[in-house]
């Protein structure tokens, strides 16, 4: 410590000038720890304020440069650790710590200053969900700010292109981490809303550390995305992460894929919408076939079959062109994976009209054939029957046995006489031959067979 | 560019509108033939084009480069490879 000669006497500013000196020397690097009171914030961006404890006070400053560096605000009543050199100030005689770095006690700086801008933000109601605009359905220009280089945006375009978003993309490329990143986006916001075309933004950023997100949690992108006209969609980070623009913005999406599949959701949509109508007009057609047929079996009941088939053919040929028609359609079907509507294609060609005619025709002309063929076999069966039964009924007939050798005899009432006992010795009977009869008288009846055997 | 891209987009939400109510009549089964036939026809020919315009569809990525006076310059942003 420097020693001051006996007796010699020093002026006021001497002995200010001396403290100074000894003040620089033993307390340019110290830290400090106490309560903020009397704070007051400078137009000139310095910060005036007391640091306080139970039995003491110390006037401190903190000055432009480092109070632009502090991630939070001061408020009074605040527990701080702080670090600063003590500096008198002359013309007074007051000394005072000059700070250069305020944490606050208990809490990380970062997430204080996150709390307080989350807390001042929601008070002005820029959180509120009358502030949130809906998005664009079919968004045609989608701005995205982002880095160039990052795996957010390869992710983002991946999604867009898998869920057929039918845009153009702007991509506003920005440093999305470090000094500068934050005014890199607020501009980036305000550049993309002097355009005209762009409908939707989206701010992404992969995942990393609050530090490293903490461009999102500055109010200049706050106040960047609420001063936006368009719509700003955030994908920030992980599930987990909330920044505050993610808060302020007007769709909070948890990652930077997330963001892109809402935005796309959309374009997404109408496809399935259009996809499920295509299928629909396709089941359409087979109804409509049905009817055809079922109004073909009806009129071939009636007389007017000639019309209805004229009629049919007329169908057939526009079926026929239609068919054409659908076979192109699905064979786009079938590149784009559709493969139902190409089984329904196939239950289509079995209820084509055309080939159920077809083949009506040609059963219809194989019973023809078969009718006849049938009606002339029986016929000829018929009449080889026919010659068949009167060969038989010739070899049966009495006048043919008679040439064989064979009689017939007659009693005098004309009854064919089979047994002896019908006639007695002393009556006349007729003999029948084949060239002629015989009158003849029955003299004896002799009992017995044809071979004299007697019969009983 | 723009204003092309809007002229599409309105015209495959016309087309598919269109289609839909084609669908939704032929579902309805109270037409003459001839009348359905003909709005088949219409239908394949709507969904067609739909589907010309689905696949024509693709992403463009511009990239936008800040000149001086906040004048934006687009130029094409080639993706890096993984």
């Amino acid at each position: 410590m420097a020693t001051v000669p006996a007796r010699k006497i020093l002026t006021v500013s001497q002995v200010n000038a001396l403290v100074a000196g000894m003040l620089d020397e033993y307390f340019s690097d110290l830290w400090i720890t106490g309560e903020v009171s009397n704070l007051n914030y400078h137009s000139s961006g310095h910060i005036y304020f007391k640091l306080k404890d139970e039995g003491a006070q110390i006037d401190a400053a903190c000055f432009r440069s480092s109070a632009q560096k502090l991630k939070f605000r001061l408020e009074d009543g605040m527990q701080v650790v702080a670090h600063g050199r003590l500096e008198i100030y002359v013309p007074s005689g007051r000394y005072q710590i000059i700070l250069d770095t305020i944490e606050p006690r208990g809490i990380g700086a970062l997430q204080q200053a996150f709390e307080q801008l989350k807390r001042k933000l929601e008070k002005e109601g820029l959180f509120d969900p009358e502030r949130k605009r809906p998005l664009p359905k079919l968004p045609r220009v989608i701005g995205i700010i982002t880095s160039p280089s990052g795996a957010a945006i390869r992710d983002m375009l991946k999604t867009l292109r898998l869920h057929r978003a039918h845009c153009r993309v702007l991509l506003y490329p920005v440093q999305v981490q470090g000094e500068g990143a934050a005014e890199q986006i607020a501009r980036a916001l305000a550049g993309l809303n002097r355009r005209d075309d762009v409908e939707v933004i989206i701010l992404g950023r992969g995942g990393g550390s609050i530090e490293d997100l903490w461009p999102f949690n500055e109010e200049i992108v706050a106040r960047a995305i609420a001063a936006s006209r368009i719509p700003v969609v955030t994908g920030i980070g992980h599930e987990v992460d909330y920044t505050i623009a993610d808060f302020v913005a007007d769709y909070r999406a948890a990652t930077p894929t997330a963001a892109a599949q809402k935005v796309a959701q959309g374009w997404q949509e109408l496809e399935q919408r259009f996809e499920q109508t295509e299928k629909e007009l396709v089941m359409t057609i087979q109804d409509l076939l049905f009817h055809l047929e079922q109004r073909i079996d009806e009129l071939s009941r009636h007389r007017a079959f000639e019309q209805v088939v004229r009629r049919v053919r007329e169908f057939h040929h526009h079926a026929e062109i239609l068919q054409a028609e659908m076979r192109d359609v699905f064979r786009r079907l079938i590149s784009v994976r559709n493969e139902t509507l190409n089984r329904l294609r196939e239950r289509l060609s079995h209820q084509n009209p055309a080939v159920k005619i077809r083949q009506g025709m040609i059963q219809l002309n194989g019973l023809k054939t078969g009718l006849q063929q049938a009606i002339t076999g029986t016929v000829t069966g018929l009449s080889t029957r026919l010659a068949r039964l009167a060969g038989a009924l010739d070899a049966l007939s009495p006048l043919a046995i008679l040439a064989r050798g064979y009689a017939l005899c007659f009693s005098a009432d004309g009854t064919l006489i089979k047994k002896i006992n019908q006639v007695e010795p002393g009556e006349e009977m007729l003999v029948l031959l084949s060239d002629g009869r015989l009158k003849c008288g029955v003299q004896e009846k002799i009992p017995g067979g044809e071979n004299g055997k007697q019969e009983q | 560019m723009g204003n092309k891209n809007s002229e599409e987009k309105i015209d495959f939400e016309q087309a598919l509108a269109e289609l839909e109510k084609i669908v939704k009549q032929l579902e309805n089964g109270s037409l003459p033939l001839e009348q359905s036939l003909a709005l088949f026809e219409r239908g394949v020919k709507l969904a067609r084009q739909c589907r010309e315009k689905l696949q024509a569809a693709e992403l463009k990525i511009n990239k936008l480069i800040e000149e001086r006076e906040g004048e934006l310059n687009e130029e094409p942003f080639s993706e890096e490879p993984d």
